[in-house]
């Protein structure tokens, strides 16, 4: 790739050995355990609990959280060369050569998503607590959701990338479980299963570069792993790249299988603010960061980083100016703020500390988006459609007020949350090559423009309300994580840039590297801002008037693209689902074709017991035989081609 | 010419336990014979827990022992199959003598002998009278399923392989429900059964011819001794491979498993898939490892391709399953071709990751299978998966249970079966079958699809209206369950006890 | 020793013709005892070719297990089901049988092409060597059979336990009623509305064949009177009209008598409507 500007500054990632966990960080299991207690609890006692079942819920949550603050405090209190701890549980698997703990890596990548994780996922549990008041089934609710935090603490937590295997499955499945928490929804089903089965393609990229890693360096521990990848071959490396390239895209919805997030948002809204905007669907980019030793040396798999990231950040975008749902224009938000993401974890040492930093202010301001849609659904009778809200900032007043922190944060207006990160990575962006930097600026316009389609449609305007809508203010167990929210969108940013110093915190783990720009920083954030003002203002004048009840059918090739999710259904299933589904389809018809030749034939003789004592003796068994004498010549064939010179 | 005939020396202490199991069985016989009906279920009980209990007993204070006596091995892998097969067994008895399921009595027919639907079957199973010939078969099963893992020879295999068959053939028949399909799968199994054991004992006259020998060790050598290629060797050693890949179900010689599992009272079928794939593969490595652990390099390629086979044909076919225990007959395909891919190693990690893939495969059977037997309607056992909706609305812990299971079988971490699939695709990848772990894990993951959607079906599909009841079992059953999910979880979290077992007792004697 | 014989090879390629040839005939003969009769011939031809090659006990053995005992236990069998009943050979599956033929075909020249070559240029070892080492086939046998295969010979054991269990198992029928006393079979018999014995099959017909039913003195035909295994496979002998029609004359108004009269359905000179 092309750098467009010499290096000025460059830290290497310390690979310093980890510190035995003393102190207050023996109790990193318990961070994990905690939440895994109450999805025990919580799914395996049956109607028992069933009134204390949220409160067991958000106080396991809630004490990891206050746990990892008191560590984070720890940690700050150390030098920055004495902030990984290392904690070794027990000796999962060894067996021949290959040794696996069930180990915990605590350090300063991690550190920030446990925080995420734990406070992120506490408010959101404070606030289900009222969205799923009246669901008969919020128990079994809380344990899956307690369930996917203990499996994405144990993702950021393991010190290998099988118990990180273990953590990337726990929160497939949890997410796969609260996707379809909503069973008698057709809807729902059909989107976990979606879910599922792309998401399986990306595991298969994790499974093999585990492997490969396993067959290249004798170990998966991230030490061991990074400390050799010296010395495997630019092949290997560039194999191990692409393979987790491909998990990434998987799990975070990312193209070529960004399909299912979409979908997704069938599952409950505080669902969809944990899971698919602020922590599971950011776990492909944490292990693109984490594995930056791999990415650091190989240039090629770094640059499909990049562009998977590029393309996805632009296609999300388009989608989510077409969408009227709100959930759904969110997801298309999220896919394309990911897209950032990736794209600065592609650029390497130059930009992970900034894809982990827009990772958090968007953790932050998207949850906070996701609930204050939630709670605009909340008090629309559970309406998605857009073009049925308007003019709903007199009625929930709290809910804009948060959604517009969000808003504003999310475009990048200074000094809201995004405005730091967005404009870091676009800067990063830049010192690697001008056309990545030029498209994160266009990908920025559309944000601008989407989000104030999505604001103006929702909130102002004309109201076109559905005739049974009573448009409320949702309970105050709902708002305050709102509020709670709101205000971490509005500063997050300046707190992690000023007080927390990211880029310092981060860079041990990472590396940073800064290059000189041609175009100073101030002109390149007017540039940004101005496009975004750009995209606000088209927004503004498209909407300004009334918003018709019915989508438009005239529309442009892109609009229609767009509604369609770029028709990626469509190609997944010309490329993916019916050859499989045809693969098995062929496979029984021949399988059973004896059979039903058979029950063709004799039907009139199946029904009584001669029938059935014919077919035993004069049935398809004899073809069983035939397929196994096939069998046999094929064997023997093989074998006596390779046995006979 | 006139000297004495020496008795053979023949180490019984390192036989013991396959003596004890084999002489309880005639016991059984004679009880059978002598006993009123009326104690008989009792005693066999009794003798059949205690012959398993005392052999596996005697089996660990022999755990030493590395002995060839006579046409037997006593090492390693057979001590750890052999107690493996012994512990299937004693769970899948519990699951045999389960009486409280089914209204009418054990999953057996009253009578084996009475025509179905006949009014003598109706009376007897309303009087309660119960097959009780079912233990000493059983036992004879056990017996043969263990001489199958130690035989050093060919033609001792050979018999084994009859001893074991021939009752699972008997048992498979005996299903107190659906007697026809029951009938039907017997006599099938039967029939392929016999067929592949012609082509088995054909490749060992092969082997003879060549080698002067039917010993495994006794080939191995004549194969060192005389490496110049004669068709003898591929066609012999072809054929009987190809009668021990028909008991493990690989394909193309798998078309009997589906039948035949669903057919059979499940609780001879989790006792079949379990323990008979323990002591085929048993048999399997041993042949390869002893007698052609040196040509492996001629053999490897066509087993490849079979192993590939199988993993793929068992796994997109069970997709389209809509009975349960047929699906479960796919996948077991589907698991014979990964373990398949750790024999195919040849090497001792090879060894010991099938062994603990056998075991964690075989405890995870027996609870699907005993989940299977406690769901039920009209009396019978509901296998249609639609009947399975909502499952885990009605029954948490069981559905829970089944969930566990089949995330054990698709491999997913924390579980036995990832343990086992990581543990196989190791061994694989150390003798640079790399492509074979490729499709392994593809393999894998079409196979997570349709086990994840049983889960599905019970916890996330609405209930019928007249589904099916979950009937609460006895302590049998109960038990069962427990000591399956125990093993897969604790195969899953604490493996290490028992992969260290399996590492110490991965080499075969020659 | 270790050149053929010219008697030795007239021997061989008569058995050998006649083994497979019965071979044959076993699975091409549409009667089951036909089968049954060729599996015999193969299998004395066996023994005569392994009497030949100086293995007199397997021979023996050959013959009286084989041939002496499982065929006779066959044929009895087929004889207790019905001598004459043949499968249907229709094959349904289309393709089945050519395919069958094609692979079995293919295994054959496969099996031969590779013993042939392998065999081929070998020299005879013969049995002579090994019968003379403990002084005759059947003591070198015994004593292999009682140090080297003594495990092989000791768990047939089992197999031959198991085997007979398994056929009692799907045979055997305990008596699951009480037994029926005299007076309990003579009540059933009065109830029953035919105290007589049932007329025995040919009497008063033109034949005296077990498959011939009885002509009653109405001239209708007892069809109770064949044998239920022959009535259930359809084995009735149809009847001659015109014997009926002559039976019927000479007992022109005899009462009837007898238990159900049956005529034969396709036989509507024998209905009791135009009897009156």
């Amino acid at each position: 790739m092309i750098g467009t500007g010499a290096v000025v500054a460059q830290t290497a990632p310390l690979l310093a050995p980890l510190n035995a966990a003393t102190g207050i960080f023996q109790y990193i299991w318990v961070l994990i355990a905690l939440p895994l207690a109450g999805a025990i609890i919580l799914l395996t006692t049956g109607s028992l609990l069933k009134r204390w079942g949220h409160i067991i819920g958000v106080a396991t949550v809630g004490v990891s959280a206050i746990l990892g603050i008191i560590m984070l405090l720890e940690m700050m209190g150390r030098s920055a060369d004495d902030r990984a701890f290392g904690q070794t549980a027990f000796t999962w698997v060894f067996a021949g050569q290959f040794d696996v703990d069930v180990a915990f890596q605590l350090d300063q990548l991690s550190m920030v998503f446990v925080l995420l994780i734990t406070i992120v996922g506490t408010l959101i549990h404070i606030y289900s607590i009222g969205y799923m008041a009246h669901d008969p089934d919020r128990k079994r609710f809380f344990g899956f959701l307690n369930l996917f935090i203990a499996a994405m603490l144990l993702l950021v937590l393991a010190d290998n990338y099988l118990l990180l295997y273990v953590g990337w499955e726990g929160v497939g499945l949890a997410s796969y479980l609260l996707i379809g928490f909503w069973q008698y929804k057709n809807s729902a089903a059909a989107a976990a299963k979606k879910a599922f089965v792309i998401n399986r393609v990306g595991d298969v990229g994790l499974s093999l570069a585990i492997m490969l890693m396993f067959v290249t360096f004798g170990s998966v521990t991230f030490s061991s792993v990074f400390a050799n990848a010296g010395e495997a071959s630019d092949s290997t490396l560039t194999w191990i790249g692409l393979l987790l390239l491909l998990a990434a895209a998987g799990k975070s919805a990312q193209f070529p299988l960004q399909a299912w997030l979409l979908d997704a948002m069938e599952g409950p809204t505080p669902v969809s603010a944990l899971i698919h905007a602020a922590t599971m669907v950011t776990a492909g980019v944490y292990l693109i960061v984490r594995s930056n030793a791999i990415y650091d040396r190989t240039v090629f798999a770094a640059t499909a980083v990049v562009v998977v990231g590029v393309i996805t950040m632009i296609i999300g975008a388009i989608i989510g100016s077409a969408k009227d749902d709100i959930k759904k224009a969110l997801a298309g938000s999220t896919m394309s703020q990911i897209g950032y993401m990736v794209l600065a974890a592609g650029l390497g040492p130059i930009g992970y500390v900034f894809a982990i930093f827009h990772l958090l202010t968007h953790g932050v301001f998207k949850a906070n988006l996701f609930l204050s849609a939630g709670s605009v659904m909340h008090g629309m009778n559970n309406g998605v459609n857009m073009r049925r809200f308007g003019a709903l900032r007199a009625a929930m007043i709290i809910t804009f007020g948060a959604f517009t922190a969000g808003y504003l944060a999310i475009i990048g207006i200074p000094p809201f949350s995004g405005f730091y990160s967005k404009d870091k990575i676009i800067h990063a962006a830049f010192e690697q090559s001008n056309i990545v930097g030029i498209a994160g600026v266009l990908a920025a316009g559309i944000t601008g423009f989407y989000m104030t389609r999505m604001i103006v449609m929702t909130f102002f305007g004309k109201a076109r309300w559905e005739d049974d809508a009573h448009p409320h203010e949702s309970p105050p167990v709902m708002t305050i994580p709102l509020i709670i929210l709101g205000f971490g969108s509005a500063f997050t940013g300046m707190a992690l840039v000023y007080w927390g110093d990211i880029e310092t915190w981060l860079t041990p783990v990472t590396g940073l590297e800064e290059r000189e720009l041609a175009i100073p920083t101030v002109v390149l954030e007017m540039l940004t801002l101005a496009t975004v003002l750009v995209g606000v203002g088209v927004a503004i004048w498209i909407y300004r008037r009334s918003v018709p009840i019915e989508p438009p059918q005239k529309v442009s090739v892109l609009t229609v693209a767009a509604r369609q999710n770029m028709f990626d259904d469509a190609i997944n299933d010309v490329v993916a689902v019916r050859p499989t589904w045809y693969t098995a389809r062929f496979l029984v018809w021949f399988d059973n074709r004896a059979v039903d030749g058979f029950v063709n034939g004799l039907a009139a003789a199946v029904g009584g017991v001669s029938g059935r004592l014919r077919r035993i003796q004069t049935g398809f068994t004899r073809t069983y035989a035939l397929v196994m004498v096939i069998g046999v010549l094929a064997v023997l064939t093989a074998l006596g081609l390779v046995m006979l010179p | 010419m006139d000297d004495v005939l020496i008795a053979p020396d023949i180490d019984y202490l390192a036989v013991a336990p396959m003596i004890i199991v084999g002489v309880t069985a005639v016991v059984g016989v004679l009880v059978e014979a002598f006993a009123p009906r009326r104690p008989r279920r009792g005693i066999q009980l009794v003798l059949t827990f205690g012959a398993l209990i005392a052999a596996f007993v005697v089996l660990i204070s022999q755990a030493g022992t590395r002995v060839i006596t006579g046409s037997l091995a006593i090492d390693g892998p057979s001590l750890v199959l052999q107690g493996l097969i012994l512990l299937i067994a004693i769970v899948s008895a519990m699951l045999m003598a389960e009486r409280r399921v089914d209204p009418a009595g054990d999953a057996f027919s009253p009578r084996a002998s009475a025509l179905p639907g006949s009014e003598e079957e109706r009376v007897l199973s309303t009087r309660g009278f119960m097959q009780t010939e079912v233990w000493p078969l059983m036992l004879f099963a056990v017996v043969g399923m263990m001489l199958f893992t130690a035989a050093n020879d060919l033609l001792v295999m050979f018999i084994a392989l009859e001893i074991m068959s021939l009752p699972l053939y008997l048992l498979a028949g005996m299903s107190r429900r659906r007697r026809l399909l029951s009938q039907e799968a017997a006599l099938k199994y039967f029939i392929l059964g016999a067929f592949s054991s012609a082509f088995f004992i054909f490749g060992a006259a092969m082997l003879y011819g060549f080698s002067g020998t039917i010993s495994l060790p006794g080939i191995a050598d004549a194969l060192s001794a005389n490496p110049g290629q004669t068709p003898l060797i591929f066609i012999g050693f072809g054929l009987v491979v190809i009668g021990l890949l028909f008991k493990v179900g690989a394909v193309p010689f798998h078309q009997w498993v589906p039948d035949v599992y669903q057919g059979s009272p499940s609780a001879v079928t989790a006792f079949m898939a379990a323990a008979v794939k323990v002591a085929a593969f048993g048999a399997l490595l041993r042949f390869l490892y002893v007698a052609f652990g040196g040509a492996r390099w001629d053999w490897q390629p066509a087993l490849w391709i079979i192993a590939i086979a199988t993993m793929l044909v068992g796994s997109i076919l069970a997709i389209t399953q809509t009975d349960i225990k047929r699906m479960l007959a796919y996948s077991s395909i589907a698991q014979a071709g990964f373990i398949l891919v750790g024999v195919i190693a040849v090497n001792p990690e090879g060894v010991a990751a099938v062994m603990f893939y056998l075991a964690a495969y075989g405890f995870a059977t027996l609870g699907a299978f005993a989940v299977i037997s406690l769901v039920r309607q009209d009396g019978g056992e509901a296998t249609h998966l639609s009947n399975w909706a909502g499952l885990g609305k009605r029954s948490p812990v069981l559905a829970l249970s089944m969930s566990l299971f089949m995330l054990s079988f698709a491999g997913i971490p924390l579980t036995s079966g990832f343990i086992g699939k990581f543990t196989v695709f190791e061994a694989a990848i150390l003798a640079d079958a790399v492509p074979l772990v490729i499709v392994g894990v593809i393999a894998s993951i079409i196979a997570a699809f349709f086990y994840v959607r049983v889960i599905v079906l019970m916890f996330f599909t609405e209930p019928a209206e007249v589904g099916p009841t979950v009937v609460l079992p006895s302590v049998f059953t109960t038990l069962v369950l427990a000591i399956s999910v125990a093993v897969t979880v604790i195969l899953g979290v604490f493996p290490q006890p028992v992969l260290d077992l399996v590492e110490q007792a991965n080499v075969f004697l020659r | 020793m270790t050149e053929i014989g010219t008697g030795e090879a007239i021997v061989f390629w008569v058995c050998a013709v006649l083994s497979v040839t019965g071979a044959l005939g076993l699975i091409l003969s549409r009667r089951t005892v036909h089968s049954a009769l060729w599996l015999a011939l193969t299998m004395i031809s066996l023994a005569v070719l392994y009497i030949a090659n100086a293995a007199p006990f397997l021979g023996m053995v050959q013959i009286i297990v084989y041939t002496g005992a499982v065929m006779m236990l066959f044929l009895f069998v087929l004889m207790v089901v019905g001598v004459d009943s043949a499968d249907s050979l229709v094959e349904t599956l289309r393709g089945q049988r050519v395919a069958a033929i094609l692979l079995a075909v293919g295994f054959g020249v496969l099996l031969t092409a590779g013993l042939g070559s392998a065999l081929s240029g070998i020299p005879m070892a013969g049995l002579d060597a090994a019968n003379a080492e403990y002084g005759g086939n059947v003591e070198g046998i015994a004593r292999l059979l009682f140090s080297d295969y003594i495990i092989a010979f000791e768990i047939v054991a089992a197999l031959l336990i198991t085997a007979a269990l398994g056929a009692l198992v799907l045979t055997h029928r305990e008596r699951w009623r009480p037994k029926l006393t005299q007076a309990d079979l003579m009540r059933q018999r009065i109830a029953s509305g035919a105290p007589g014995p049932l007329p025995t099959p040919g009497v008063f017909a033109r034949h005296n064949a077990v498959d011939t039913p009885a002509l009653l003195p109405d001239g209708t035909l007892a069809e109770q009177s064949v044998p239920a295994p022959l009535r259930a496979r359809g084995d009735l002998r149809p009847v001659d009209i015109g014997a009926v029609e002559e039976t019927r004359a000479l007992t022109e108004g005899e009462a009837v008598f007898g238990p159900t009269v049956t005529p034969v359905a396709d036989d509507p000179g024998a209905s009791p409507g135009e009897r009156s």
